[in-house]
């Protein structure tokens, strides 16, 4: 899960960016109001976390003006001013949860994970295709009901796939949900990644569809060579 | 304790006193003056007739005139001077009569005499002084006597007016009574008396001047909090990312930058503290002579090593006059924020200027730099507590410094002044001493 941090305070944006980071989240850090639009015209996150006292464009602006411009994705608001009427302000201009300052890492980890699926449209925190069950909070992966050790990367990639069971998810696509601008990025990275996981989950279980991309597989559905 | 009320009744009734003694004073010398004029007349008119009357007819009328010590007492003498009758054997009058009226002095009081001479007789008729005297003192007396009888209600009509006259008083009472530090609105103006509304005005413009700055307390506390959040934040996330680690490397690094953060919570901490002792009435530090030279070379000894990290050339160019009148301890704070900012604000490789000049009289300290510079249209904001210039660059200063600094040029009576830094680039704070300079003698301006 990619997530947008538009933060101003280094030592904050900071501390969270590692902090998320350890939680399994790729983090992109901007820290003014204007720099968070231009991220989010990328499109590729899939969530912002929104520090309200943004220099150059308040946080409340770029909010706004997401929202007015049909961008539906999940905002969680960072907030020190604890004023009801603030928290208000922000949930109105069409934020889906906060924050106050200070909070707790593991809480916004959690709270992302919520919007998360909520965003999904799922109620239950353990994605699950087939035989294959991954929880996000615990970084926990089964394969019919055998714990299964990923790597943070693999466990992403996986968590990518299971987000949308059933789509073909190109290289780029999955690229993207995978680094953040600060990783540098090897070629083949995807698909050396791809191939540990088929190893370890079986390779019935994730198809690749030629020339288009990847995409998670119930075992009993017809198998397509690699 | 002392009573406007008992006051004022004491002195009005004294008064009313004081007036009711000077009507019965007066009453009482014009019914003298009066019952003279009468009774001299009836003496002349009781003397003619008994002139007119023959000698022997007299005795059984003049005899009953009067009795006890108020009568009159008549006598009558022949040309000879043989005394024909008296009529109170007892009373000693003179002998010889002067014709006309006399008034004279015996043993028994002032006697009013008149003497008349008719054909072969004289008559003499006296009358002692004291009863004019009683009859003026009774008509005195009933002259004041209804003014004593309602002396009483009006000492009781003075009693309750005046306590309506203070009502107001008591209104305001209240009112003061009511209010409180959280509520200051002012007293109410209207209907007051005129002799009242000096005092409700003195007390309605303390009340707005103890609001503004009960205003002006709180808003910095929630100020003050309100930006202590944020490097308390970032010292909870880094104590956080510190417990999660698993390695020793990740713990050390943790650590470091939780140090870090810890070092940016109480710099702030210090500097509210700086900016809570600069408020005024708080520092009660006798002006001392202050060599304002001195402390810049401190200052910049201090900050040489800072400087000195980012390869910037920082310097003390002139101290051409440097004696001020001041707190020392807060004349160095204000050289060193502003130094330490210039340095802040300044890229690797720049250059901080201090100076010290005379400017017709003035000590005039110059800290500048050939940083970014602010902006003109942020010049004015950024003397606000946590106010941060747009082109501040990402870097983090607490938003105090050149807030604590402007405290204390205030305090100094000071002017401080933006403008532009070294070779017409980055900033330049120009901070003016007015005051009269004491210690070294300036030199006489040309």
């Amino acid at each position: 899960m990619r997530v947008l941090l538009a933060e101003d305070d280094a030592m904050i944006g900071a501390s969270v960016r590692r902090g998320l980071s350890q939680d399994g989240f790729t983090v992109d850090w901007v820290e003014d109001g204007r720099a968070a639009e231009l991220a989010l015209a990328e499109r590729v996150h899939d969530a912002v976390l929104l520090d309200l006292g943004l220099p150059r464009k308040s946080g409340l602006e770029v909010l706004s003006a997401m929202r007015r411009g049909g961008d539906t994705r999940p905002v969680l608001i960072m907030t020190a001013r604890d004023a009801i009427a603030d928290r208000v302000a922000g949930l109105d201009a069409g934020a889906d949860d906060y924050v106050v300052k200070p909070f707790d890492l593991t809480e916004l980890a959690a709270r992302l994970r919520a919007l998360s699926r909520r965003r999904a449209g799922r109620a239950d925190p353990i994605l699950a295709f087939g035989v294959i069950e991954l929880d996000p909070a615990s970084h926990e992966t089964r394969v019919r009901g055998q714990p299964v050790s990923l790597s943070a990367r693999e466990f992403a990639l996986l968590q990518a796939l299971l987000a949308r069971p059933g789509a073909v998810l190109s290289r780029a696509q999955l690229e993207a949900k995978l680094y953040g601008w600060s990783d540098s990025v090897e070629s083949n990275a995807v698909e050396v990644h791809i191939h540990a996981l088929r190893k370890k989950l079986g390779a019935d279980l994730i198809r690749n569809v030629r020339g288009v991309g990847w995409m998670v597989a119930k075992p009993d559905a017809p198998q397509a060579t690699s | 304790m002392r009573s406007i009320r008992r006051e004022l009744l004491v002195w009005l009734l004294l008064g009313i006193a004081l007036a009711v003694a000077a009507a019965a004073v007066g009453t009482y010398w014009r019914a003298r003056d009066e019952a003279n004029a009468l009774f001299d007349y009836q003496l002349k008119e009781m003397a003619a007739s008994l002139t007119d009357a023959p000698f022997a007819a007299v005795p059984a009328g003049a005899g009953t005139i009067g009795a006890g010590s108020d009568a009159m007492v008549v006598q009558i003498w022949d040309r000879n001077g043989v005394q024909l009758f008296l009529s109170q054997p007892r009373r000693v009058l003179p002998q010889n009569a002067q014709l006309g009226f006399t008034t004279l002095s015996t043993d028994s009081g002032p006697w009013r005499v008149f003497s008349a001479l008719a054909a072969e007789q004289v008559v003499q008729i006296a009358q002692p002084m004291s009863a004019r005297r009683e009859l003026a003192a009774s008509m005195a007396l009933r002259t004041i006597m209804p003014l004593l009888a309602v002396l009483p209600f009006l000492a009781i009509l003075i009693w309750f007016t005046i306590a309506r006259g203070l009502k107001p008083l008591d209104r305001v009472a209240a009112a003061v009574a009511r209010r409180s530090p959280t509520l200051l609105e002012p007293l109410p103006e209207s209907d007051l008396p005129r002799e009242v509304q000096p005092l409700v005005g003195a007390l309605n413009d303390l009340l707005s001047r103890l609001r503004h700055t009960l205003d002006a307390q709180r808003s910095f506390v929630a100020d003050a909090a309100h930006e202590l959040r944020t490097p308390l934040t970032a010292v909870h996330l880094q104590a956080q990312l510190a417990e999660r680690a698993t390695t020793d490397a990740e713990r050390a690094a943790a650590l470091g930058e939780l140090k870090g953060g810890l070092e940016r919570a109480t710099r702030l901490v210090e500097q509210l503290l700086t900016l809570a002792r600069e408020e005024p009435g708080v520092s009660e530090v006798p002006p001392a002579s202050v060599d304002l030279a001195a402390l810049a070379r401190e200052v910049i000894a201090d900050l040489a090593p800072l400087a000195g990290a980012k390869g910037i050339d920082l310097g003390l160019s002139s101290t051409a006059a440097s004696m001020v009148m001041g707190d020392a301890d807060a004349l160095r704070t204000l050289i060193s924020n502003l130094v330490d900012n210039a340095i802040r604000y300044t890229r690797a490789g720049g250059r901080v200027d201090v100076a010290l000049a005379d400017d017709a009289g003035s000590v005039v300290l110059t800290v500048r730099d050939s940083g970014p510079g602010i902006a003109v249209e942020d010049r004015e904001r950024v003397f606000d507590r946590f106010y941060r210039g747009s082109g501040a660059g990402g870097i983090r200063g607490s938003g105090l410094g050149l807030a604590i600094v402007k405290r204390i040029a205030e305090r100094h009576r000071a002017d401080i002044e933006l403008g532009t830094g070294i070779d017409g680039r980055g900033l330049g704070v120009t901070v003016r001493f007015t005051q009269p300079i004491s210690g070294s003698p300036a030199p006489a301006a040309p």
